[in-house]
């Protein structure tokens, strides 16, 4: 296998990684503070999607200066999500939990295919042909766009988290919830924020995907919200670090193992292609990593 | 002791409730005539009160599946490749399937047992995804994409064969439905409660957990098998849609909305789903008819967390608060 195309593969998993990071974060964070699970984070990162590419269709300004609006459209559209629906029935069971997330699904999925029909929609990237020469690979100036964009999230996040007043009392909450609430913090309004938040990075990775040239439909974001899931459990629920590593790995280890497969196959003399079974990596390998430790890797306080 | 009268009389009311409605089911045909759509939407009705069903067995040991379609597929799979090869009556090679996917259902239960509610959810819908991939991609066998051809149940040739089809799923359903209320009322049931309360707690009364967590995923894996086979069989095809993430949800909305944990939730749950979402349809609605259903699903979970069977319930308790 040629060495320059193992690279640009390697490329695009960290770019795929990246989405999955983001999204890692946000239902880590969500968790974190109010032990809910948001099974709908994927069609968030549609909305944002969809946010994102209105608001540019109607200014048509660089898109990458529309991912803060669509950020904040969307963390108000979590707010609403956390109010309405998640924060009266916490409580009542794990399970209802995943039957309300079904029901938003539904809602949110064939709301945007009734008001935009299911056609995909893109936006063109003003870099969509740059490509920056990195030895003898060509790397498209987007990827690396997303990737940096990804890590100043994530830096901008953690010094959120850990510098300011509101950051704190997030991860007091997240800690031990009746001592925060002693302590005179607010929990219900980290709980709303911590919606907002998770809700803004999924918009943050459906605004970044649409802008470097994946289609916006309405069904775009379960996959890809599947697979951040299986990178939350595989990391260990509430694990920062554990989701950039989890997400980083899938992202690579999905996108290279079809291509060392098939060209393991062919050594062999058979022709045969693996990328159908892209999709079902990540579910491989959450499979085994929960059948050795039912709380992920780096979960210590599993649920 | 006026409490146990009124138990009684619940009881009562609910058994005659049943045969009413199986007598009712009995005369549809009869009043309509032998018309090929209503008959269509009924006997489709009536696998997924199966379908429903089962899965609301699993659901009562505490172990919500978000891939039923999984076993849905396998055992439709199963039959139609086995009375192909073999020649089989679709009849017996359904039974087939749906031990076929009990085999598959202990085995990816295997996997669950010590899992809680949303990583179980995560690895149950995984082995959805890896099903439908291992299915597509064995073209040899599957047919691929384009899928198989499977045996009618009753041969087209047979003079009003729907109608026929028809009895023989309502013959079916019962079946299934009286042996899912068996076991639900039987200490196999009461000990999936237990567990499902709690675990801890279940495991130091004696009951083996895992055993009783395992017996539950065959059980419903095999009657969502026979379900499985018998809608492929009524089709007359198969393909990888089966495997479809609705296929897997479906089940839920009807068990939420109709009531969880119990017999008749399921029942109701799958009719009023179904006859709304036909109705709809037939309104010319597309996606409103989703957005209808999931506003449904959020709305139940919200303020009838146990379901349409607990409007009597509710509305009563409304009255004696408010005389």
């Amino acid at each position: 296998m040629d060495i320059g195309v193992f690279i640009q593969i390697l490329v695009w998993g960290l770019y795929a990684g990246c989405i999955y990071i983001l999204l890692a974060i946000g239902l880590n964070l969500i968790f974190g503070v109010m032990k809910v699970v948001n099974f709908a984070h994927g069609e968030v990162l549609m909305l944002g999607a969809y946010a994102a590419f209105w608001i540019y269709t109607y200014s048509s300004i660089n898109p990458y200066l529309i991912i803060p609006a669509s950020m904040l459209l969307i963390a108000i559209l979590g707010v609403f999500i956390e109010r309405l629906g998640f924060r009266p029935i916490m409580g009542t069971g794990k399970l209802n939990e995943i039957f309300l997330s079904l029901g938003l699904i539904y809602l949110f999925q064939n709301l945007v295919a009734f008001l935009w029909s299911t056609n995909s929609r893109s936006i063109r990237s003003p870099y969509g042909e740059v490509v920056v020469p990195i030895g003898a690979i060509k790397l498209p100036l987007d990827y690396l766009i997303i990737i940096i964009f990804t890590i100043v999230f994530i830096i901008a996040f953690q010094l959120f988290m850990k510098k300011t007043t509101t950051g704190r009392a997030m991860r007091a909450t997240s800690q031990n919830r009746e001592a925060a609430a002693l302590m005179g913090i607010n929990v219900e309004r980290m709980d709303m924020l911590s919606f907002a938040l998770g809700s803004a990075l999924a918009a943050a990775a459906g605004s970044l995907w649409l802008i470097s040239g994946q289609m916006a439909t309405p069904y775009m974001g379960s996959i890809p919200a599947i697979k951040a899931f299986a990178v939350v459990i595989i990391g260990g629920l509430g694990s920062i670090p554990g989701a950039i590593v989890a997400g980083m790995t899938l992202g690579i280890v999905e996108n290279v193992v079809p291509l060392l497969m098939s060209s393991l196959v062919g050594i062999l003399g058979f022709e045969m292609s693996f990328t159908a079974w892209k999709d079902t990596i990540a579910f491989f390998i959450l499979i085994i990593v929960l059948v050795i430790r039912p709380t992920g890797i780096f979960g210590e306080k599993g649920e | 002791m006026k409490l146990d009268r009124l138990k009684l009389d619940r009881m009562n009311l609910k058994a005659w409730l049943g045969v009413i409605s199986l007598i009712l089911a009995f005369l549809i045909p009869i009043i309509s005539g032998i018309d090929t759509y209503l008959l269509t939407v009924l006997i489709l009705m009536l696998v997924f009160i199966m379908y429903a069903s089962a899965w609301n067995l699993l659901a009562l040991s505490g172990q919500g599946s978000l891939g039923h379609a999984a076993f849905f597929g396998i055992g439709g799979y199963t039959s139609a490749i086995i009375a192909k090869s073999l020649g089989l009556p679709p009849l017996a090679t359904i039974l087939v399937g749906g031990l076929f996917a009990a085999f598959i259902g202990v085995l990816i239960g295997l996997t669950c047992v010590r899992l809680r509610e949303w990583f179980l959810g995560m690895v149950t819908f995984g082995f959805a995804v890896i099903a439908h991939t291992i299915t597509a991609e064995l073209s040899w066998l599957t047919g691929g994409w384009d899928g198989l051809p499977a045996k009618k149940i009753i041969p087209v040739s047979v003079q009003n064969y729907l109608m026929y089809e028809y009895y023989l799923m309502l013959l079916l359903t019962v079946v299934v439905v009286v042996i899912i209320w068996m076991i639900m009322k039987s200490r196999i049931g009461l000990a999936f409660e237990a567990i499902r309360e709690n675990e801890l707690e279940a495991k130091v009364m004696g009951i083996n957990v895992t055993r009783y967590k395992l017996m539950a995923f065959a059980v419903s894996a095999f009657f969502t098998g026979v379900a499985g086979a018998l809608q492929i069989h009524h089709f007359g095809y198969i393909t990888p849609e089966v495997y479809a993430i609705d296929i897997s949800f479906l089940p839920i909305i009807y068990c939420v909305s109709g009531g969880l944990f119990t017999i008749e939730g399921p029942i109701l749950g799958t009719i009023f789903i179904t006859l709304l979402d036909e109705g709809l349809k037939n309104f010319g609605w597309t996606y409103e008819r989703y957005i209808v259903i999931g506003l449904i699903l959020i709305l139940v979970v919200r303020f009838l967390p146990k379901g349409f069977v607990s409007i009597p319930e509710k509305i009563k308790s409304r009255l004696k608060s408010h005389p």
